[in-house]
């Protein structure tokens, strides 16, 4: 580790969202972030010129966006819609909506397909090439346990976390039925849930400092190789206090992770030995939301207060984005030469 | 001059009397008879008479002469003007007029000049109109048509015939305007037609007429022409409809093709013209080359290629439903009817005889039979599964049984040891495992009035040759044991008798184990027999011992649980420690008798509560306390240790998890306290801070006031949106807790 030390928190961006931040995440394409924010916009930045490319506003707080391609990208919103926004044109338009306030989005390569998963409990899946109007775009409609929390998808897997602690994986071809119905791992309330990029399981973290890792293959050599552990925690004056893990984030080349917490942490894991690999400077206030760039050469790090303790008065909203170092997210394999994976 | 006239005169008649005077001199002097002298006197007058007579004849012949070409002259007059329809110019009033027949003559000379010549003009126009008329004719009627009022009618030059020609001049080049016109346009509509259709027009048109074909010059008009050229437009008409017909259905197969296959726009893109005519009339269809020949060969071949591409996919379909099929077959183990009518269909779909369409169907309906069948099999086939994998474990087990340095500490020992104690339990509850499967086959049996098969073989009597095997294999147990019985006094005896005890019975444990070793081959090449036959490779099964939850009779846990604390609580309570070692299942153990202690504790849990597991791992573990609190309590830390799965799927606690599923806050204490406990080398690695701390609190204490949330949990998010669940939904779940 002979590099220099790197900035503390990383660059922070100018004209931040000015209320909590949702969500954000990097384009596949190229260095654009995208930010969505409880102050009802949609915020679209470069990362590399730290520069405001577009903004857009919407009729309540805006719980998640995605990047469609570099050009447009979808949002979800709490007025129950869900909209298409292209930045070139600084135009949006509905897609469609929903019965509640939609909590995820995320939009499928494989299948073309935007999905969005609702407090409604209900996810929808939408077309949105057709027209628009709500029964030409809409795909199909499927139930779920509970209120949607959080949903990743991986190729056509598609991993939905609801209240209740449900899990239910589906398979995109075919969403008439999950193909696994689970039950969370952990024994509290579900904030996260990320796919691993190889495709074989997916992380999940609850608001007890904890994430438990799954995989998908149902045989027990398969169940045999997931595990839990405990993140997040500090104890303090003879107290443990115990943060949720609002963030997971996948390295997209070397399949390690970063996870964010309530207490403003940001620390990087490799899964598969098991070890810690860093633990970067505390950040002002809770990490709202993580993502790696496209070559995963950046991490943007959302540092904005998530509501654990109610109103309150806390730290203005930022987002920092690092550029990261190869010691930091790199696996190191220690004796076993052919790690579970 | 008169002067000289009158002198002549005179000169003459003195002439004459001189000589009449010398005559009778000269008489006089002959003395001539006067007889004589009269006579000749009689004879010069009667020959002077005749000079006159003869002079007076000649005069009056000329007369008449002029007299007559006079007449003449009016006479042709007249002619002239009443051929050209005039009226007569020359009115005879010469009578009084002019005096002599020659000046009248002269008079009449020159009208009848210029008569003339108006004639011959006024011939010249109708020769002129006629020959017009004539080549018009031609034109119209064909070369046939005989010149045969090419001769004027002299008599008749009036303007009246005239302006007559005149009128049929105009009435005859109308008709050929209005030919001319008809043809332009059936040439036009010609080239038109022969653009769509990709015929040379020249060519075409050349055959019809030469004429036609020139781009300048005049064109033929002929009756002949104009019939050909509309027999020519008709052909081309049919030959459009045909070709029109052609290309329609070949567009509406290539439609069909594209929307079955879902062709890229971008190959769509080129046929688009061929497509959107398809609707189209005859006389929409205006694109040169549109219905060219090479064209509709060019679209044939693409209509072609589709179909073949079609045929090729359907096949390919064919082929993985087919194997989709087999799929199910295998996994289900069924066996497909052997002279399945699908083999033989796809062999014709191979050898192109049978649409492939028609065989899918087929195949769909048999797999849908299947796929029925299957489920009507699942619940027989899962209790199979468990069972086979349970008869592996024991193989295993025997297997294991026989090493003799199995209790050797090689790396990973604790592991096979911990499987050897779970497969000892399995092999406990094979037999009640079978009698229930054979019980759910025979009722399977009884109800579908069918054996049930297993890979083609009847699984009751796989059952039965098992459990007669097992016996055998429980006799042959018994046997070994007595014999070891027998040995064991022997060498008692022995020792009795000589002294010393000889070294351990090597032979004997070989024996036992060569022998075992044969029951456990032939059991397992049993049952790996039918798998083999029948290519169904053994590891392909799912394993169900972990994996596939098994509902456990949540009374019977709980009666473990409360027998355990019962008894040996002391003993569980300070195993915490061990017990914790065993990761996550024992850890809810752990910390539900750690709750059911914290009566301070905020939670609402209520001890004890009944517990249903639905994963084994965690079924083992409670049933490991079970049988431990009943064996030796000091074996619990290493079997714990031994079952090496910290993290397995949390038990489903039903009304235990609802509770433990409400937000942190509610639960503060106890919470943490669990994990901190937990000494796993990855949470030594992973996480930072380790030490057990008494009394830890999760730093969120948002209480909402109201009752009913309490019940429900609500994310960070949808408290700070405000979202609250619909009435109804509250009422549900109060029912539900």
């Amino acid at each position: 580790m002979a590099s220099a030390p790197p900035p503390s928190t990383g660059r922070e961006l100018l004209s931040p969202p000015t209320d909590g931040i949702s969500n954000l995440r990097f384009s596949n394409h190229s260095d654009h972030l995208l930010v969505s924010s409880w102050d009802k916009s949609v915020r679209l930045y470069d990362a590399t010129a730290n520069a405001l490319r577009g903004e857009f506003m919407h009729g309540g707080a805006v719980l998640d966006c995605c990047f469609h391609d570099d050009t447009s990208g979808f949002s979800a919103s709490a007025d129950h819609t869900v909209r298409r926004l292209v930045f070139n044109y600084n135009r949006e338009d509905v897609l469609g909506r929903h019965d509640g306030p939609v909590r995820c989005i995320e939009y499928s390569y494989a299948t073309g397909q935007v999905i969005t998963g609702s407090w409604d409990k209900t996810l929808k899946c939408w077309d949105p090439r057709s027209s628009s109007g709500q029964d030409r775009s809409l795909v199909g409609t499927y139930t779920q346990p509970e209120r949607v929390y959080s949903m990743s998808l991986v190729g056509n897997r598609l991993v939905v976390a609801t209240a209740g602690r449900h899990v239910n994986v589906y398979d995109l071809r075919n969403m008439s039925q999950p193909e696994q119905r689970r039950e969370s791992s952990l024994k509290y309330q579900t904030r996260c849930v990320r796919c691993y990029p190889n495709g074989t399981g997916y992380a999940l973290s609850s608001v007890e400092g904890r994430v438990a890792m799954e995989f998908f293959d149902l045989s027990e050599t398969g169940q045999s190789k997931k595990y839990a552990f405990k993140c997040h925690r500090k104890s303090e004056a003879g107290r443990d206090i115990v943060y949720p893990v609002n963030a997971i984030a996948f390295h997209p080349i070397y399949g390690t992770f970063a996870t964010g917490g309530c207490d403003g942490y940001v620390n990087v894991w490799d899964g598969n030995n098991k070890k810690r690999l860093y633990q970067y400077t505390k950040y002002p206030t809770s990490i709202a939301a993580l993502s790696f760039s496209r070559d995963g050469r950046l991490l943007a790090v959302a540092s904005s207060y998530t509501y654990e303790e109610g109103d309150k008065t806390h730290e203005p909203d930022a987002i920092f984005v690092r550029s990261v170092n190869e010691v930091e997210v790199k696996p190191k394999p220690k004796m076993l030469p052919n790690p579970a994976s | 001059m008169s002067e000289g006239e009158n002198k002549m005169l005179t000169l003459t008649e003195t002439t004459c009397g001189t000589l009449l005077n010398e005559l009778q001199i000269i008489w006089e002097e002959v003395g001539e008879s006067d007889t004589e002298k009269d006579r000749m006197l009689l004879e010069l007058e009667r020959e002077c008479l005749e000079v006159y007579r003869r002079k007076v004849d000649q005069a009056n012949k000329c007369r008449a002469q002029l007299r007559q070409a006079i007449a003449d002259a009016e006479a042709e007059l007249a002619a002239i003007c009443s051929s050209i329809g005039e009226p007569p110019v020359h009115i005879r009033q010469s009578d009084q007029s002019t005096g002599s027949l020659k000046a009248e003559l002269r008079a009449i000379l020159p009208q009848i000049e210029e008569m003339r010549k108006r004639k011959s003009d006024r011939k010249n126009q109708f020769i002129e109109v006629n020959g017009e008329i004539q080549s018009i004719k031609n034109e119209i009627y064909g070369g046939g048509y005989a010149s045969k009022d090419v001769a004027v009618n002299e008599t008749d030059l009036s303007l009246r015939k005239l302006e007559e020609l005149h009128i049929e001049l105009q009435a005859l080049e109308n008709v050929k305007c209005e030919r001319l016109k008809h043809v332009h346009e059936h040439l036009n509509y010609l080239y038109i037609g022969c653009s769509v259709i990709g015929l040379d027009f020249k060519q075409t048109v050349s055959d019809i007429h030469p004429s036609l074909g020139e781009p300048e010059g005049s064109k033929d008009i002929s009756n002949g022409t104009i019939e050909q050229l509309r027999t020519a437009i008709q052909r081309m008409q049919e030959v459009k409809i045909q070709r029109m017909q052609q290309l329609r259905d070949l567009a509406s197969s290539l439609l069909e093709l594209w929307n079955l296959m879902d062709t890229p726009i971008e190959e769509q893109q080129i046929f688009q013209k061929v497509t959107c005519n398809i609707a189209a009339s005859e006389d929409e269809i205006t694109e040169p080359g549109m219905l060219s020949a090479d064209f509709i060969k060019y679209v044939n071949a693409e209509v072609s290629r589709l179909e073949e591409l079609k045929v090729s996919k359907m096949k390919e379909l064919v082929f993985k439903k087919r194997g989709e099929l087999e799929d199910i077959c295998r996994k289900t183990h069924l066996i497909p009817e052997s002279d399945n009518p699908v083999d033989l269909a796809i062999e014709a779909v191979e050898s192109g005889a049978v649409d492939a369409s028609c065989v899918l169907e087929q195949i769909e309906l048999q797999i849908s039979k299947v796929r029925e069948e299957a489920l009507n099999r699942k619940d027989v086939l899962e209790k199979v599964e468990k069972w086979m994998a349970a008869c592996d474990e024991e193989s295993w087990l025997e297997e294991y049984n026989r090493d003799d340095n199995r209790y050797s500490a090689v790396r990973g020992a604790h592991l096979v040891l911990k499987r050897a104690e779970k497969a000892r339990i399995l092999v406990n509850k094979l037999p009640a495992m079978v009698e229930t499967l054979a019980s759910k086959i025979t009722a399977w049996e009884k109800e579908n009035g069918v054996y049930f098969t297993y890979d083609g073989v009847r699984l009751l009597s796989m059952l039965e040759d098992y459990m007669t095997l097992r016996q055998e294999k429980e006799l042959e147990r018994k046997r070994q044991r007595d014999q070891k019985k027998l040995h064991g006094q022997l060498l008692t005896e022995q020792e009795a008798l000589y002294g010393s005890k000889p070294s351990p019975m090597k032979n004997q444990s070989a024996k036992k184990g060569a022998r075992l070793s044969c029951g456990g081959a032939a059991t397992s090449r049993r049952l790996s027999l039918g798998g083999n036959m029948l290519q169904t490779p053994r590891h392909d099964m799912p394993p169900p011992a972990k994996a596939t939850p098994v509902i456990r009779n949540a009374k019977k846990t709980e009666r473990i649980t409360q027998d355990s604390l019962k008894e040996d609580g002391f003993q569980i309570l300070s195993g915490r420690r061990g017990l914790d070692l065993a990761g996550l299942p024992a850890n809810q153990h752990s910390l539900n008798l750690l709750n059911c202690r914290e009566t301070e504790s905020p939670m609402m849990r209520k001890p004890f509560s009944p517990i249903t597991s639905t994963d084994s791992s965690r079924s083992n573990a409670t049933k490991f306390l079970g049988d431990l609190n009943q064996k030796h309590n000091d074996m619990m830390p290493k079997m714990l240790t031994s079952n090496n799965t910290p993290f397995t799927t949390p038990s489903k606690i039903i009304s235990a998890a609802e509770e433990e599923n409400r937000m942190p806050q509610v639960m503060a204490t106890p919470v943490p306290s669990t994990p901190s406990t937990m000494p796993i080398p990855m949470h030594l690695a992973m996480t930072p801070m380790q030490k057990p701390l008494p009394s830890a609190t999760m730093q969120i204490a948002i209480t909402p006031a109201k009752s009913v949330d309490e019940e429900i949990e609500y994310s960070f998010e949808e408290k700070r949106a405000g979202f609250v669940l619909p009435r109804s939904h509250l009422v549900n779940l109060m029912q539900v807790l």
